[in-house]
């Protein structure tokens, strides 16, 4: 009964082939020009894909498996940030610009408040700067542990991710109870912080500190013997030193490829000149070595925290906002700051009156994505999202517009002209 | 073998997260919550409208039969809970202390909410 | 101290190329040179320090229409001496050229394409620039550079 049904199928199947045959050699007599069709195949792993998590278009060229070429593209995301600090007081800059990251938001409010005061000359007090640093390093422990989250995610290690982040929300507590907020903790403020903390705060964090810490082990155990993860992992997107500093790349990229660069050591910027930290640097340059850098910062981050609420100064940390002055002096600075993906910069400009004159931000994802275009080549296609996340893309980071409302969840687009009159009302 | 007592042991037991409608998510005393302005204290000065970052707060004017003495103008802030940021710059700001602030962080609704009501609520 | 002497250093390298000199906050060293000669300073930085040994930090545009010109910084960061240094370059306004650097350094590839694209400075012997890298393109359509301090957007 089946071949019944098969029989006139295959039939017509052969039928067709003929016709097609003949055409050919029909059409083959009488051509007159030829069409030449490139053997590469252009792959656009484009603005909308499951494995990349926000905007950015990589077209990848492909001979068969294997990846010729990539082109970067961006745009897709791009906010008219600096042209809209042009136009605000610096108060309200600085909440302006903590709003260009989700994830880094502390360290963003960091370098500006350290900016505007290198113009002005306003100190703050050694208890302010304690505070300072506790914040920024919970931050770069909740980082690290999402983009490990994601690279688990990404290699189909779906019950690592969820374990990761489970653990996650340990750190989001400890944040919640220092600043106020869960992600967005408006803490720093021109001349110290908004808030402080007491005896009863200062055992809840050592209480989450504790839990946290065999958490942390195991999971950087785990990255380096599963087997899984390191058939994934291993040998894919080396880096050599003198392509990695040549190229402009930042942050754990550069400590993975031997290179020893960190700016908290250089600049010794805030309190970090009293904490004693490592330095960590591998020497592989695979994607491996770069998520083992980031646990093992992740763990010195916790000893720094540790050694912070044991040793803080007594004093007050707290600004008035009332006694502030209105109007800054001019001058220009240039901050930088260690961000958990790599050096963040800011540049102010400034010619006195109470709005600044030109503010440069320049993110370390701007440097290590758009740059990043020669270290596809010669692997295969199923390598690039593993690479591409190895590097630690935060797109909002990089381009500064659409408006988005946090509280609801909803998108505006908005045309630049709207922004830069002052027509927008953020949040 | 152990896979199935595995399997077993997680069917049987409650999930992780926390359920939320039924059992109360545990926040902070001090949340940066809903914020309203307290009429006993304030003056009208409008600090509060003028530096707010994302421009929600608006003056109104005071009811015709309430007068109050350390209110010459008769305006008192109004906040709009939909474009309201939460960085409570208003409350640090204001020369008077007239913010009265909670940890209520259950916000969301489908109509536009504003601080009129509570704020008229405080002189009865 | 050894700050110090690793500043007059880098100072000695240069030395040929120096128009002034300055310092922006927090001490970080500022030298002014003509705009011609950047790329014989880069070359000259990475002859005597290594390839391993610089990396340029960023590249900013600053549009100062009172004095009709645009300034064009290159903020580099030194890893044996652990400091950035910045130099300067004026260039007139209303002819904005100047030599690229992309291929001594290719990392200032991310920072030449944004200044062309909101800026409007052309940098010569960079085939890579184009308009739309940014900017969404109803304003390049208008063919406007939004940072300028006279462009409404």
């Amino acid at each position: 009964m089946y071949l019944q049904m098969l029989l006139p199928r295959i039939y017509f199947r052969l039928e067709k082939m003929q016709r097609c045959r003949d055409l050919e050699s029909e059409s083959v007599e009488k051509a007159t020009s030829l069409i030449k069709i490139p053997i590469t195949l252009e792959i656009p792993i484009g603005p909308q894909h499951p494995a990349i998590h926000e905007p950015v278009l990589l077209k990848v060229y492909a001979d068969g498996e294997e990846v010729i070429g990539v082109d970067i593209g961006t745009g897709y995301n791009h906010r008219g940030v600096e042209k809209l600090l042009e136009n605000n007081t610096f108060y309200k800059d600085k909440f302006i610009s903590s709003r260009i990251c989700g994830i880094c938001n502390t360290v963003h409010e960091n370098c500006f408040v350290r900016a505007v005061e290198y113009i002005s000359g306003i100190e703050p007090s050694a208890r302010a700067k304690y505070l300072r640093v506790l914040v920024m390093e919970l931050e770069r422990i909740h980082s690290h542990m999402l983009i490990n989250a994601i690279m688990a995610e990404i290699i189909g290690f779906d019950t690592l991710f969820m374990y990761i982040m489970r653990d996650r929300e340990l750190v989001m507590k400890a944040k919640e109870i220092v600043s106020g907020g869960r992600v967005l903790a408006e803490f720093h403020m021109f001349g110290g912080v908004r808030r402080d903390i007491d005896d009863v705060k200062k055992e809840k964090i050592l209480d989450i500190l504790k839990k946290l810490e065999p958490r942390l082990k195991y999971y950087r155990r785990l990255f380096e013997e599963d087997p899984t993860i390191a058939k994934r992992l291993m040998e894919i997107g080396i880096l050599k030193p003198r392509d990695v500093v040549s190229h402009g790349m930042l942050g754990p990229i550069l400590r993975g490829s031997g290179v020893k660069s960190d700016v908290r050591a250089e600049d010794k910027y805030d309190v970090y000149g009293e904490i004693p930290f490592n330095v960590i640097v591998r020497g592989e340059g695979d994607s491996l070595a770069r998520m083992l850098v980031r646990w093992d910062e992740a763990l010195e981050s916790l000893e720094m925290c540790r050694y912070i609420l044991e040793h803080l100064p007594s004093g007050s940390a707290v600004v008035d906002e009332r006694k502030l002055p209105r109007v800054f002096p001019a001058g220009e600075s240039f901050a930088r700051v260690e961000a958990p993906r790599g050096e963040l910069t800011y540049y102010i400009q400034h010619v006195g009156g109470n709005k600044p004159y030109r503010v440069k931000v320049r993110t370390p994802s701007f440097n290590n994505i758009i740059n990043s275009g020669f270290s596809y080549l010669r692997h295969s296609i199923a390598d690039v999202p593993v690479i591409l996340v190895s590097y630690d893309p935060c797109i909002s980071c990089m381009e500064r517009a659409i408006v988005v409302d946090l509280k609801n969840g909803t998108e505006k687009k908005v045309t630049l002209r709207d922004i830069a009159m002052g027509k927008v009302r953020l949040g | 073998m152990s896979i199935i007592r595995e399997v077993i042991r997680n069917l049987l037991s409650k999930p992780i997260t926390i359920e939320y409608p039924r059992k109360p998510i545990p926040v902070e005393k001090d949340l940066r919550g809903r914020h309203y302005a307290d009429l006993k204290k304030c003056t009208g000065c409008s600090l509060c409208a003028i530096e707010c970052p994302s421009n929600c707060i608006s003056m109104e004017k005071l009811p015709e039969n309430i007068k109050l003495k350390h209110n010459p103008r008769g305006l008192y802030p109004n906040i709009n809970y939909m474009s309201c940021v939460f960085c409570y710059r208003c409350v640090a700001v204001c020369p008077v202390y007239a913010y009265i602030t909670t940890n209520e962080y259950r916000l969301s609704s489908v109509k536009e909410v504003y601080s009129k009501d509570l704020t008229l609520q405080t002189i009865g | 101290m050894q700050g110090v002497s690793k500043i007059k250093e880098v100072e000695d390298i240069l030395a040929d190329y120096i128009v002034k000199k300055d310092v922006v906050k927090p001490n970080r060293p500022v030298f002014y040179i003509d705009a011609n000669n950047i790329r014989d300073v880069i070359a000259l930085l990475k002859q005597r320090l290594g390839d391993e040994a610089i990396y340029i930090s960023n590249i900013v545009g600053v549009d100062k229409v009172s004095d009709g010109v645009i300034e064009v910084n290159y903020f580099i960061h030194l890893i044996p001496f652990s400091n950035t240094i910045v130099i300067k370059t004026s260039i007139p306004r209303d002819n904005p050229k100047i030599p690229s650097i992309i291929d001594l350094l290719p990392g200032a590839y991310s920072g030449e394409c944004e200044t062309y694209d909101l800026l409007g400075v052309e940098f010569m012997g960079n085939k890579y620039l184009r308009r739309s890298f940014f900017v969404p393109t109803d304003v390049t359509s208008k063919n406007i550079f939004p940072l300028r301090k006279d462009a409404k957007v």
